[in-house]
């Protein structure tokens, strides 16, 4: 479908690796920069009563920092809170930008989302060791199992532990993918029953209102995957922080 | 900013003072209001897609791990069937870990009409 289609805006390539400047890393650009443009103009009054602006970046401030409080503990809140917050406010931008016709939705590329869940995965793992060393890998051996299977549920473990990147990658890819396609699949209806004469226009209203629902729906579909990315970030980040405590 | 886990620092006789009071007690429904909101979607086809995409996850995992064992011990094909084994059960622990954590913060409304029993009929 044409909505999905890479277009390199400027080819550029290194070492056989494409690392052209496509439609793609536009939008993640007007994501970064709407996203910081917004914080620093809501914030930067810092009035003590404040104005409309000023209360949604507070809300998301303080909505995400309670979710990783809550999440990870006071430890975790002073470390992780950045990184949660920017993850969240780029998925969050990245998805809402994507609403508008004719943009480019980059989360739509699972490319995009794999990136995004192989650095929580990679901060998982490098934190975990740096932080508990090779308790770390206590992770992998639940306790309370009699020996005689301890090696087998390890190794189903490990393979969890693994899945993580994927599930959390596919997760967010697939919610944005799908709700796309069921929209333009909905609003590609309207045309071809209009063409069919006067029933068909009069039987195109249908699909059209439901294009107008699900449209309302891709928006609630927006926040939630960004707010169930940045979640689930968190309690991957609680594991290597207090592995065993399952 | 100033990090709101810590309490305001209480000025002498702040105590007494019913209006911080009434302040700090409105701060702190407001919080638990905000902690007891339900943490994930109920939304039917979000959570779907959410234990599709565990035992999925886990599965071809499970089975690139055994097909990347059988490329270094040249133990082809054993290592992808015990893999894609191992997957298989490794989805089915995540998807339990995942409606486990889901059913302890939905819990079944204790006043919810019952099924009726359709062994009966």
């Amino acid at each position: 479908m044409h909505q999905f289609q890479i277009e390199r805006f400027a080819p550029f390539d290194i070492n056989g690796i494409d690392a052209s400047f496509s439609n793609a890393s536009l939008f993640m650009v007007a994501g970064v920069a709407a996203a910081t443009l917004f914080m620093t103009q809501a914030m930067s009054k810092k009035a003590l009563v404040p104005d409309r602006a000023q209360a949604v970046a507070e809300g998301a401030y303080t909505f995400i920092h309670s979710m990783v409080r809550d999440a990870t503990g006071a430890e975790g809140v002073k470390k992780f809170f950045p990184f949660v917050f920017s993850l969240f406010i780029f998925i969050f931008m990245a998805n809402m930008l994507g609403m508008f016709p004719i943009f480019f939705t980059t989360t739509s590329q699972i490319v995009v989302t794999a990136t995004l869940a192989l650095m929580v995965f990679a901060t998982v793992i490098i934190v975990g060791f740096a932080k508990n060393g090779l308790k770390f890998l206590k992770l992998f051996v639940p306790s309370g199992v009699p020996i005689a299977i301890l090696p087998f549920v390890t190794l189903i473990e490990i393979i969890s532990f693994f899945s993580r990147p994927l599930s959390h990658a596919v997760r967010l890819w697939a919610n944005i993918f799908a709700g796309h396609v069921l929209l333009k699949v909905f609003a590609s209806f309207v045309p071809m029953m209009a063409a069919a004469g006067f029933v068909g226009v009069l039987g195109s209203i249908l699909p059209l209102g439901m294009t107008v629902a699900l449209y309302a729906l891709e928006f609630l579909v927006a926040f939630l995957q960004a707010y169930v990315f940045a979640l689930l970030t968190c309690i991957y980040l609680n594991d290597a922080l207090h592995p065993g405590h399952h | 900013m100033a990090d709101p886990d810590t309490p305001p620092p209480s000025a002498p006789g702040s105590g007494s003072d019913p209006s911080a009071l009434r302040r700090r007690v409105a701060q702190a429904q407001a919080e638990k209001a905000r902690r007891d909101a339900p943490p994930e979607p109920t939304n039917a086809g979000t959570l779907a897609l959410r234990m599709g995409g565990e035992f999925g996850a886990a599965v071809l995992v499970g089975a690139g791990l055994g097909y990347g064992a059988d490329y270094w011990l040249q133990t082809s094909p054993f290592g992808l069937i015990i893999g894609l084994g191992l997957g298989f059960i490794a989805g089915v622990v995540n998807v339990v870990r995942a409606s486990s954590a889901y059913a302890k913060d939905h819990p079944v409304d204790p006043n919810a009409p019952s099924i009726p029993d359709d062994a009966r009929d």
